[in-house]
């Protein structure tokens, strides 16, 4: 295997490898919906899988969810699994209001956001007490609970009942966005044009693609927000929280304050996920809500990585498209049709979870970034880290679910404290060579000493 | 009168239900401190095994459930041996994760195989009542299930505390690097566990289905698994008898309260359990009968 | 300072044959490499004692011994190699470790906690082995329905080292058996152990702070240093060494 090609930090080279992949993610992400309108359709055998733009929608809805989670699980270490709570309070309150009450649909998160933060803080309340696997615990029962909730009769005239309720409302594409401009022009792109974007986009398309871009839009404003959030120093007490606890509190960071509002900030983006799924499917039901949920968006977490704010992209499309698409196949040499005609997406997710656990622990994000450091390596500038900076070595830093010791699953990346390929990670790998024979020090505890005068 | 003894009733028939799930749920906490979000699917599976054994096969019912029992603990032997094992039992997240990846599966697997149309399961115990008053019915279902609940928790207790391969359960489930000083070999033993707390979950699930106010699919343990929770925390996690009365209790409390409070829903009984669980858990975390605390520094 | 032990029993069993032979042992936590290096021995009815600051590799190397932490190196016992066998399995060619803190059975019974020393063993006499650790230390027969958790330090120190012994084993490792107890109890488990050499002439590599009680009861010692053996010798050549006395016996 050839070395992997340096890239200073801070190099126009480095800035080109940064910013050009998010510029073609740009790009994907503003004319995927351009594509998907038409319901692009791939053979496999004798089986046709779509890709309608109401599937990409309803993925793009629950890549909130996912991330919301991924804060709460990945980056604070609170094991909760009842964040489809969250989500169907989310999407409830805002069909109840649309619907009964005339708002429009981002009026309602003014209701949904605080609404969803304070009931996620007080169940982060005695989470502050009950910890790790009674945390799951409790937290499935109240993902449980949720479609009871809003089957109660008397909560019937505005939640629907058992048959859910359709949202009485349509969001049209207004006129001052050149929705159907920019889908002509990208059919008249030479050569791919058609064959990617059809005739370009009217009438209902049009409407599908506003929604599309509506969701996006508030997607990425979570994104940023989330970012903001785990890169800033409440982010940094959020983290240290996760990798220690009692370290964090000695340290001055307040812990039950740290926790409940993360709880918060978990679930006002589950109640925002829940809200865009009321925009995307236009239709909320009990069981839309219930456990199975709430452990989709454990396999998004940990399908992404969890750990990570980027997987909860492919969160989101994995635990939409799993089960559609799995519903779409008619046959697969040697399997009886009618296990195809079963709960295949279900089948398929689980093995997922667990095959990612066994074999790919850190979720997709950490097997790209692997891959990636076989090719590039960023190599920060040495006028600005000082001399005896030492190269990272080509493994990716962190992403392994430990297996009888070694880092826990939670020890992943887009870790701010340690950047990916960050040379922080051989230093403390060099000071613990120091011979000072230090019987029980905690493995990860020298990471944080990294200071580049005193290591050697 | 009459309607208290109905839902007395009521609630102890629900309430062993609980019980003998949460007794699975236990036994796995005992030797793992995990909580297996598994058990209710495998006790769902092991309750077909004891349908096709006995109705497919034609089995004698009892040998059937029996038999199911030793076949769904091979599973969990070997569920125990390839996706458990290899994982430090101190990282809770990857367990989670598992079970989790199981309860998915093994749901999925039993709808394609069997579908979802409900099958209604041979009746363990004589049909009618023991005792009748008015509405009040003492069925045999329900006395039939009590008795084999303690029978049930007698032999295991007999089994834990008398026999050898009980104490290597309780020196592994007391202390597990200390287990291993001793030459008790960790892996096997918890193995035993899991096949022990399966086979339990398979009894557990042919006596819930055999009640003939339910049937057989597979989604009926993701209705139970809470409330059989519910029931081991309130109990204490790590108490085969506390799981009993935990169980008793949230019968009793769904019944009591669904029937005499009118403004309280019949689907809060599930809520009620989850409400349980948080407060035993924030309270009382060692629950009612619990030997040490749930949570560990 | 009083020297409570009585000096040991018999000359140095240097005629013995080795029982356990530790060669260039290298053991880490993670990444934490905390032995450098280690060679020591330990022959057939001997006891040896291990010297050493906090940190300086003592508890690992015992650790390193049972298989409780990563090993690189030798270890050879009876001359059969166990580097890389889990600690159950060490355990049953015969090794018993006492570990720092005493690693009771805190929720079973004083009676359990014997029974489960003895789990690997299949003959008739466990019975009989119990009745005499009753004997041996009668606060044990007293207590044997009581949680093993609810003992006094002392006493669960003294279970601990009945519990090891009821494996019968061929070599019996304690951890810092003074940790924590009151000098006087500490006293007393030294004398305990010393009349367990005499009675059954047990073979012992004792970890301990208290230097003192430790060469008392010991045929041979090392000391360990940074995860290194620095010194080794008899207890009396290391009890008259100006650098042991000056770190380790405090005159």
């Amino acid at each position: 295997m050839s070395q992997p090609r340096p890239i200073t930090e801070g190099s126009t080279a480095h800035r080109v490898y940064r910013y050009v992949p998010w510029a073609i993610f740009a790009f994907i992400a503003i004319t995927a919906p351009f594509w998907a309108a038409h319901t692009p359709a791939f053979s496999i055998g004798e089986s046709t899988l779509t890709f309608s733009l109401g599937n990409l929608n309803h993925a793009v809805a629950y890549m909130v969810g996912v991330l919301g989670l991924g804060i709460l699980v990945g980056y604070n270490g609170q094991i909760s699994l009842g964040n489809s709570f969250f989500m169907g309070v989310g999407g409830y309150v805002t069909a109840t209001l649309v619907t009964d009450d005339g708002w429009s649909f981002l009026a309602t998160l003014v209701v949904v956001l605080p609404v969803c933060f304070v009931i996620g803080m007080l169940i982060g309340l005695p989470a502050l007490r009950i910890k790790g696997l009674y945390l799951a615990l409790t937290t499935l029962g109240l993902a449980a609970v949720f479609p009871s909730i809003v089957r109660m009769e008397q909560l019937r005239d505005r939640t629907g009942g058992a048959n859910g309720k359709r949202i009485e409302s349509d969001l049209d594409a207004p006129g001052w966005v050149p929705i159907e401009p920019i889908g002509d022009f990208l059919s008249s792109i030479p050569l791919v044009g058609e064959w990617a974007y059809g005739e370009g986009v009217s009438g209902r398309e049009a409407d599908a693609v506003w929604v599309y871009l509506l969701l996006a839009a508030l997607t990425a404003a979570a994104f940023w927000v989330a970012r903001n959030l785990i890169y800033s120093r409440p982010g940094r007490s959020i983290i240290a929280i996760r990798d220690n606890e009692t370290g964090a509190a000695v340290n001055g960071v307040n812990v039950p304050m740290t926790k409940t509002l993360t709880f918060g900030f978990s679930a006002m983006l589950g109640g925002l996920s829940g809200t865009m799924y009321a925009m995307a499917i236009g239709f909320v039901a009990p069981d839309v809500f219930g456990i199975n949920l709430a452990i989709f968006l454990i396999v998004g977490l940990v399908v992404g990585g969890v750990g990570t704010l980027s997987g909860a992209i492919i969160g989101g499309i994995v635990i939409v498209f799993v089960p559609v698409w799995s519903a779409q196949i008619e046959s697969v040499p040697g399997v009886p049709e009618r296990f195809l005609r079963g709960p295949t997406g279900l089948f398929i997710l689980g093995v997922l979870l667990i095959v990612l656990t066994f074999f790919l622990p850190g979720g997709i994000v950490y097997g790209m970034r692997k891959i990636r450091a076989r090719f590039v390596q960023i190599v920060p500038d040495r006028q600005v880290a000082g001399d005896d900076v030492v190269v990272a070595t080509g493994d990716a830093t962190g992403g392994k679910m430990s297996r009888h010791g070694g880092k826990t699953a939670l020890d992943v990346d887009d870790d701010p404290t340690l950047p990916d390929d960050d040379p922080h990670e051989e230093q403390a790998k060099r000071i613990l060579d120091r011979d000072d024979g230090a019987e029980s020090a905690p493995v990860s505890a020298p990471a944080q000493q990294t200071n580049q005068g005193e290591t050697t | 009168m009459e309607l208290f003894l109905a839902r007395l009733f009521d609630g102890l028939s629900s309430g062993a239900t609980y019980a003998v799930i949460a007794v699975a749920l236990v036994l796995i906490y005992k030797a793992t401190t995990l909580i297996n979000f598994a058990q209710g699917e495998l006790a769902m599976l092991g309750s077909f095994f004891a349908y096709i054994l006995a109705i497919e096969q034609g089995i004698p019912l009892y040998l059937a459930i029996v038999l199911a029992m030793l076949l769904s603990a091979v599973l969990a032997a070997g569920i125990e041996r390839v996706l458990i094992r290899p994982f430090d039992p101190a990282d809770h997240l990857p367990l989670v994760i598992i079970t989790l990846g199981l309860f998915l599966v093994i749901n999925a697997v039993a709808g394609m195989i069997w579908g979802f149309d409900p099958r209604s399961f041979p009746r363990m115990f004589p049909e009618g009542d023991v005792w009748s008053m008015g509405i009040a019915r003492l069925r045999w279902y329900t006395v039939g299930t009590m008795a084999t609940v303690l029978v049930l928790l007698v032999l295991l207790t007999l089994l834990l505390k008398k026999t050898k391969i009980g104490l290597a359960f309780r020196a592994v489930s007391s202390n597990l690097e200390s287990s291993g000083l001793v030459g008790v070999r960790a892996g096997p033993t918890l193995q035993f566990g899991w096949m022990l707390a399966t086979a339990v979950g398979t009894l557990a699930g042919a006596l819930f289905v055999a009640d003939p106010f339910r049937q057989l699919d597979p989604t009926w343990a993701q209705r139970v698994l809470i409330f059989a929770a519910a029931a081991a925390v309130l109990g204490g996690l790590d108490s085969l008898w506390g799981a009993l009365a935990g169980g008793i209790i949230l019968g009793l409390v769904e019944s009591m309260v669904v029937g005499y409070v009118d403004w309280i829903p019949n689907q809060m009984g599930l809520a009620a359990a989850v409400v349980a669980i948080i407060i035993v858990l924030v309270i009382r975390p060692n629950g009612l009968f619990g030997s040490k605390a749930v949570e560990r520094v | 300072m009083t020297d409570a032990t009585t000096s040991p029993a018999g000359s140095p069993a240097s005629t013995g044959k080795p029982i356990l032979q530790v060669s260039d042992v290298h053991a880490a936590y993670g990444m934490v490499r905390v032995l450098h290096g280690i060679d020591l021995e330990v022959r057939d009815g001997e006891v040896v004692v291990v010297l050493g600051a906090n940190g300086a590799g003592k508890t690992t190397t015992m650790r390193a011994i049972c298989g409780l932490v990563d090993t690189t190196g030798s270890i050879r016992l009876d001359g059969k190699e166990i580097v890389g066998k889990k600690s159950a399995d060490v355990a049953r060619l015969g090794v018993a470790h006492v570990p720092q803190g005493r690693g009771t059975f805190a929720d079973l019974s004083v009676e359990d906690n014997l029974q489960v020393g003895a789990f690997v063993r299949k003959d008739k006499e466990i019975r009989s082995d119990i009745d005499r650790w009753y004997e041996v230390f009668p606060v044990l027969g007293e207590r044997r329905q009581q949680q093993a958790g609810t003992l006094s330090g002392g006493e669960q120190q003294m279970l601990a080292v009945a519990r090891a012994l009821m494996g019968r084993p061929r070599l019996l490792l304690l951890d810092e058996p003074s940790l924590g107890l009151a000098p006087m109890i500490v006293q007393n488990v030294f004398r305990n152990l010393q009349s367990i050499r005499e009675e059954f002439g047990t073979t012992m590599l004792v970890v301990e702070q208290n230097a003192n009680l430790a060469l008392g009861i010991a045929d041979r010692g090392y000391v360990i240093e940074a995860g290194r053996i620095v010194l080794s010798g008899t207890a009396d050549e290391l009890s008259s060494d100006d650098a042991v006395r000056a770190a380790y016996l405090g005159y």
